[in-house]
């Protein structure tokens, strides 16, 4: 069970859906191995969920009723599936979804004789979502954050100068932490980690790519 | 408006007097018979609401308001099947499909190439065992009754957080208070609220 959880700020808004999706993504990782934030964010959503009823309506005419009401004719049956449920003890589904298919289908990109690195695609512009492969009892050298690191513990642990991380537990690294996180000696770990893209670099980049990609799909 | 049958349900009241689960009543119609009346009646309530929260803090125009509407009250019609009276209040279960839908909508906007939808990161909460659905459906309740007595400075960070999606720290800087403010006044929400904090 996590013993390392996202503070309340954060769920709160996580459960506001304010969260940038890479970052809400990592944070419904830790979920799918907690069961008091999935409670506490559910508390936490009651909050919206009230609001919303003491909002001010604002008037809706029936032409948008009728248009609604023409178009039920061609939506799917009721038969309902539940698409979204937490699947404790399996490769998280949003996982899958990114990797499609097992971390063993990654591709690791060798990053130092013990660190490697996966890069998955959420469409999150402004941050890079990857799994970090560290060999058992291996180091990443120690690093400073220019931005935010969000970091969940998928398989095996590891350990730095605060603590040491298991499977699902969650830490929020902020500009300036410097550690050097050492897997544990009995297995390879492997953590999710979310960052802020170097915003400079990549608004520089697309800004030269921009007039290229228009004109392709053009 | 479509009349209800007099005499066919009874119905619980709050103190207002409201049918409290006359919206549960319509969600269950329409998932068993895809009865278009209690749709219809289950719109003239929520579409309001679903277009105010569409308007909130302005970020979509009127006509995207519109859109959102639409496709949450289609979502209501397809996924009504899903709505489970024993756990969730009605107006719960529509606030969460406006919230991802409204996200989804931002993010189309923003042209996100992206495999996932909001439902995908934000999964039905809860559980389905009978004390489990019970007390959730109480903390909804408690929850409902408290908010009244939010002062108003607490109330209004609130609402921009959850009614206009702003971050904290949008918030903060609207309303040029320090970020510390804005996180204290959401916690001590929280704590009035009587929302458990496990951990």
């Amino acid at each position: 069970m996590a013993k390392f959880h996202p503070e309340l700020d954060l769920l709160t808004e996580y459960a506001a859906g304010n969260l940038p999706l890479a970052q809400a993504a990592c944070v419904s990782v830790h979920m799918n191995y907690c069961e008091q934030c999935q409670r506490t964010s559910g508390q936490l959503q009651n909050m919206g969920a009230a609001l919303f009823e003491e909002l001010q309506a604002e008037p809706v005419g029936d032409a948008l009723l009728n248009t609604v009401l023409a178009r039920l004719d061609d939506e799917a049956p009721l038969s309902y599936a539940k698409s979204s449920e937490w699947s404790a003890g399996r490769t998280p589904a949003i996982l899958q979804r990114l990797m499609s298919g097992d971390l063993t289908d990654l591709v690791w990109k060798k990053i130092t004789s013990s660190l490697s690195i996966s890069y998955l695609k959420t469409g999150d512009p402004n941050y890079e979502f990857a799994l970090y492969q560290i060999k058992a009892g291996g180091k990443i050298p120690e690093h400073t954050h220019h931005g935010s690191e969000m970091t969940l513990v998928l398989e095996g642990g590891f350990s730095d100068a605060d603590g040491s991380y298991h499977q699902g537990d969650f830490l929020l690294r902020r500009p300036g932490d410097v550690h050097a996180p050492t897997a544990v000696q009995s297995e390879d770990c492997i953590c999710l980690a979310v960052l802020d893209a170097p915003l400079k670099f990549t608004g520089w980049k697309y800004r030269w790519m921009n007039p290229f990609l228009q004109l392709r799909t053009g | 408006m479509v009349e209800i049958p007099e005499g066919t349900k009874t119905y619980t009241q709050d103190a207002a007097g409201r049918r409290t689960d006359e919206w549960s009543e319509c969600l269950v119609l329409i998932a068993s018979n895809e009865d278009r009346a209690a749709f219809t009646r289950f719109f003239r309530h929520f579409a309001p609401l679903i277009k105010a929260f569409a308007l909130a803090g302005s970020s979509l125009s009127a006509s995207l308001a519109d859109e959102l509407v639409q496709e949450v009250m289609l979502k209501v019609w397809q996924k009504a099947g899903g709505f489970n009276p024993e756990k969730a209040a009605a107006s719960t279960w529509v606030y969460t499909i406006a919230r991802n839908c409204r996200t989804d909508m931002f993010r189309r906007l923003q042209k996100f190439d992206t495999p996932l939808a909001e439902e995908d990161v934000m999964p039905d909460q809860g559980s389905e065992e009978p004390f489990a659905m019970l007390q959730d459906k109480r903390s909804q309740e408690r929850v409902r009754d408290l908010m009244q007595g939010l002062p108003p400075d607490q109330m209004q960070i609130l609402a921009k957080v959850y009614m206009e999606g702003k971050s904290h720290a949008e918030a903060a800087a609207e309303l040029d208070l320090p970020l510390g403010t804005v996180k204290s006044r959401v916690r001590l929400a929280i704590q009035k609220l009587q929302i458990q904090i496990d951990r």
